[in-house]
């Protein structure tokens, strides 16, 4: 793959890093009701303690140039500021905390769905018109357009509080586990079950979907025609030669939602109250929690356009036509 | 020809399958054998387990475990032993003699002494002087408004506070005492970084040991002085914008006690199997405030200024339907601006207004607001009246609230339009800002919001204050004589001078109506008693157990499922008089244990992780190889 092409492509990428970091100051700062005010349904609270409040975040400065440059400077040295809501608690410690969960949840879901989806995606489309077929895209398609939360409220409902074969939130039972680690694991994935199995059916329908207007296309190409007047058999043919043109644009898709499995879905981790960047999204907004908020959405910005840059590389390589 | 990929995936698949299959019979949570945990359910997420750091409800809980005020909070709010355990008042009652307890020991065996307090109390008097503030600022009224001059400790065993006026507020002081030897190098200008973590060493029943995103975790202290409840650790989870998961892991017996379900929840709540429901009087209020500001600012009409229009107003607003058809009957209708559960202090103001929509006509016409032609009123400069009407979005229940009160006043004639807004957007919206001009501020009319109050009233009488224009008035509202009263309530000698002053305090509020009360929400709260039993309310009558004042009804919990409930404790025997070296639990008791900076803890998170990129690795190189077959077909 030519230098060139990766020297633009990443080059491309570090400034759209910058300008989101601008993006990502101003548009926090622009919602009305700054923290300070949040902190005042509490009767206690004086007008001194407010105005102490604001000066201790550096809220009395002027917006532009001082807390930009203050907050440019800060990134830059990799120190993402306290957390507002969190009082005291570095903003990092605050994302670090919740990263791994969120990533588990959903790179597991990712997973699952990629695997699931490209195979469903794949057999109907083989068997175009077969009974798979039509089940298969009607299911992925209704599966498609639920929301996450309606997924996970069904789930929760029936194998939750009504079997009661899985726990009904959270990531662990604190105050209880047998301590060993084969405990804990188990106990870890009693809880990852239903969550997992929400963002796994949320997703399948992309795949699925993706895959089989795929594969029905690659089906149609010349080769494959070649191919079967060589009289190489239909599983032959669709090994070695329809299904690694239909993957490439799975390829790009996967590596794009990859891009989001920090991002987490609100939705799923608030009905399950799963511990992760997206519950730790919602009580930032509510309390106008600005460098927390900052920081996430650096996170999530930074690792999609990682992502999409790891997209066009990988696609590059797979695909010579589109090297230049 | 087989393709090593195919096999590859097909094993993983099977693996994924296997690894279901066998969670099914182990997806029964596990429990450990010996110990016995308390968990508590609540939505708000803990901020900081520095106790001058915390604003909300389960912050104070934490503390008040945690540690022990200077004389905490009875069953019934009174004054029960804490850090001391007596005092008394000198003659002239400018003088308070603390008697600190023999032998008390913090958490980590370092003696408690009076050395304890003044530091404490020096930390919060040395930051208050000049206006400052202590951390949040939350916990400096206790001293400032008691007229505390000085702290001092004679011995090991006294503490002496000298205030410049006789108070009685010194007893119902809400500030814990914290260890010298922990927070010596905490000073007001530095207390905001002071992260306090685990363990957190204090003088109360049950020490932090954990802190997570999730929840934080309690253990008994081996050193309290006193009695102790059945278990032995005490959890707290969070569930925050998620009441309704709280409600489902509640019913799903993986929690023991929740804090503020919905009503709807509520009631389904109370035909559960060993569940007690409780609706208790709440200490705060739900109100409907106007824009009252008489020096400009964005009220869309000067009728909100008049309070006879206010009144007027007043008697078109039918509490007991609201409370009703909003709270689903969990609430009394509101007056003054002192909730009815501060017994000592509330007071049924004369002319209560009721709901009388003939009445409420006849009042603005004869206050001057007659109706045009197209039946909606004008004001005094000749104006329409319509009046916007805003609600934060954080509670359903006032958007509910605000379509009855659309509708009772279009009944005569205001016309009324209902808006939610986001909750960081109404709070600008209120708070005046005094370095910018007027001209785009205060842009509202109406506003539902609530307050929740302190034991002593002076924290909710204060919203109303001049000098709260800017910080915690809804209202901006304004009267010279309602302040004067409140320094004179706060310097009475007396409680019984004190409640007149509040008497009258209540009664100007309630005729000039600048907040109309509509009800004092009830608190929800629901347990199991199948697990433990003992449960007391705070106060005994009309309370609830758990998020009223300091810890006490932790410590009184009972094991329910012994044979002969023994007395409250399994672990320390210890009597609750003063002396006497309390020892040490007996093995069943695990002693804190020390986590490393207060976070997450598991390494399983970790290691999960690492399997899964491993396992998206080894995918995804199979997925770009391109000489292999790529994907198996099901056949």
């Amino acid at each position: 793959m030519g230098g060139r092409y990766f020297i633009r492509k990443v080059a491309g990428a570090c400034l759209t890093i910058f300008m989101i970091v601008i993006l990502n100051f101003v548009l926090f700062r622009m919602m009305p009701g700054s923290p300070d005010r949040i902190l005042l349904r509490n009767p206690n609270v004086t007008a001194d303690s407010m105005a102490a409040a604001r000066a201790r975040w550096g809220l009395d400065k002027p917006l532009i140039p001082d807390q930009l440059v203050d907050y440019l400077q800060a990134t830059a040295a990799g120190d993402l500021g306290f957390s507002f809501k969190f009082h005291g608690e570095d903003v990092t410690d605050v994302l670090a905390d919740r990263i791994w969960p969120t990533v588990i949840l959903f790179g597991l879901g990712e997973i699952l769905a990629i695997i699931f989806g490209l195979a469903l995606g794949a057999y109907s489309g083989w068997r175009r018109g077969g009974p798979i077929d039509y089940i298969g895209n009607g299911i992925s398609l209704i599966l498609y357009s639920m929301p996450y939360f309606v997924i996970g409220i069904l789930i929760l409902g029936v194998f939750a509080i009504g079997l009661h074969w899985f726990p009904t939130s959270g990531m662990l039972t604190i105050g209880g586990g047998d301590g060993t680690f084969g405990g804990q694991l188990t106990d870890f994935l009693a809880h990852l079950a239903l969550p997992v199995t929400t963002v796994a059916i949320g997703l399948i329908g992309q795949y699925s979907i993706l895959m089989r207007s795929s594969v029905i296309e690659t089906l149609g190409e010349d080769y494959v025609t070649t191919a079967r007047g060589k009289g190489l058999t239909s599983a032959r043919i669709l090994r070695s030669h329809a299904l690694p043109n239909a993957l490439l644009p799975a390829v790009t898709l996967i590596a794009i939602n990859l891009g989001y499995v920090i991002g987490g879905a609100i939705t799923v981790e608030v009905v399950f109250n799963w511990p992760g960047l997206g519950t730790l999204t919602v009580t930032a907004l509510e309390a106008r929690d600005y460098p927390v908020l900052q920081g996430i959405f650096l996170l999530l910005s930074v690792s999609v356009v990682l992502a999409n840059l790891i997209a066009d590389l990988i696609y590059g390589r797979l695909d010579p036509r589109v090297r230049s | 020809m087989r393709s090593p990929l195919r096999d590859r995936i097909a094993r993983t698949v099977a693996a994924f399958g296997l690894a279901l299959a066998a969670l099914l019979p182990a997806a029964t949570i596990v429990h450990a054998k010996d110990i016995l945990t308390l968990r508590v359910g609540t939505v708000e997420a803990l901020d900081s387990l520095n106790p001058f750091e915390t604003a909300l409800n389960v912050g104070y809980e934490v503390f008040t475990l945690n540690y022990d005020l200077l004389v905490n909070f009875g069953p019934n709010n009174d004054p029960v032993p804490g850090f001391a355990d007596s005092w008394t008042q000198s003659a002239d009652q400018l003088s308070w003699t603390f008697h600190i307890r023999d032998g008390m020991k913090w958490s980590d065996g370092q003696p408690a002494t009076s050395a304890d307090v003044v530091y404490t109390y020096n930390l919060e008097l040395q930051g208050t002087k000049n206006g400052g503030v202590v951390g949040l600022g939350y916990l400096d009224p206790y001293l400032k408004d008691s007229f505390v001059t000085a702290v001092s400790a004679p011995d090991p065993s006294h503490v002496v506070i000298t205030t410049s006026r006789p108070t009685s507020k010194l007893t119902h002081s809400y500030i814990p005492i914290v260890p010298q030897h922990i927070w010596k190098n905490v000073t007001p200008a530095n207390i905001n970084d002071f992260l306090n973590n685990p363990p957190v060493v204090g003088t109360g029943p049950y020490q932090v040991v954990e802190s997570t995103s999730q929840y934080v975790r309690l253990t008994r202290n081996r050193y309290y002085w006193g009695k102790q409840g059945a278990e032995d650790e005490i959890v707290i989870q969070y569930y925050p914008s998620a009441p309704d998961t709280m409600v489902a892991a509640f019913k799903n017996n993986e929690l023991d006690y929740i804090h503020s379900p919905s009503a709807e929840s509520f009631n389904q709540l109370k035909t559960a199997p060993n569940t007690v429901a409780l609706a208790s009087e709440g200490n705060g209020f739900t109100q409907l405030n106007y824009n009252t500001y008489t020096k400009g600012g964005g009220a869309s009409t000067t009728a909100l200024q008049d309070p006879l229009f206010r009144q007027a107003l007043g008697y078109a607003i039918d509490k007991p339907t609201l409370i009703q058809k909003v709270l689903l009957g969990y609430g009394t209708p509101g007056s003054t601006q002192v909730p009815p559960w501060e017994k000592a202090w509330h007071t049924e103001p004369n002319d209560l207004r009721t709901f009388d929509i003939a009445k409420s006509n006849s009042l603005l016409d004869a206050a001057g607001y007659p109706r045009g032609a197209d039946g909606t009123r004008v004001d005094k400069q000749g104006k329409p009246i319509n009046l916007r009407l805003y609600t934060p979005n954080t509670d359903p229940s006032y958007a509910k609230d605000a379509q009855f009160i659309q509708d009772w006043f279009g009944q005569v004639g205001i016309k009324v339009s209902a808006q939610v807004l986001d909750e960081g957007t109404l709070v600008t919206d209120e708070a005046l800002d005094t370095t910018k001009p007027i001209k785009t501020q205060l842009d509202y009319d109406m506003v539902i919001w609530g307050w929740v109050g302190d034991p002593d009233p002076n924290a909710l009488l204060q919203i109303l204050l001049t000098s709260s224009i800017g910080s915690t008035s809804d209202s901006q509202w304004s009267d010279p004589q309602y302040d004067a009263l409140y320094d004179q309530q706060n310097e009475a000698a007396t409680d019984a001078e004190r409640k007149m002053y509040m008497d009258q305090m209540q009664q100007i509020f309630y005729d000039a109506a600048p907040y109309d009360i509509l009800y004092y929400d009830n608190n929800l709260d629901a347990y199991h008693t199948d697990k433990f039993a003992g449960w007391q309310n705070q106060p005994v009558q009309g309370g609830a157990p758990f998020f009223q004042d300091g810890s006490i009804n932790y410590t009184l919990l009972t094991d329910a499922t012994l044979a002969t409930p023994a007395p409250s404790v399994t672990a320390n025997p210890a009597p609750q008089s003063s002396g006497g070296t309390v020892a040490p639990a007996p093995s069943v008791a695990p002693a804190p244990v020390p986590t490393d900076t207060g976070s997450s803890g598991s390494p399983l998170p970790l290691i999960v992780g690492i399997i899964a990129i491993a396992i998206l690795l080894v995918g995804f190189i199979g997925l770009t190889r391109r000489r292999r077959a790529a994907a198996e077909d099901d056949e």
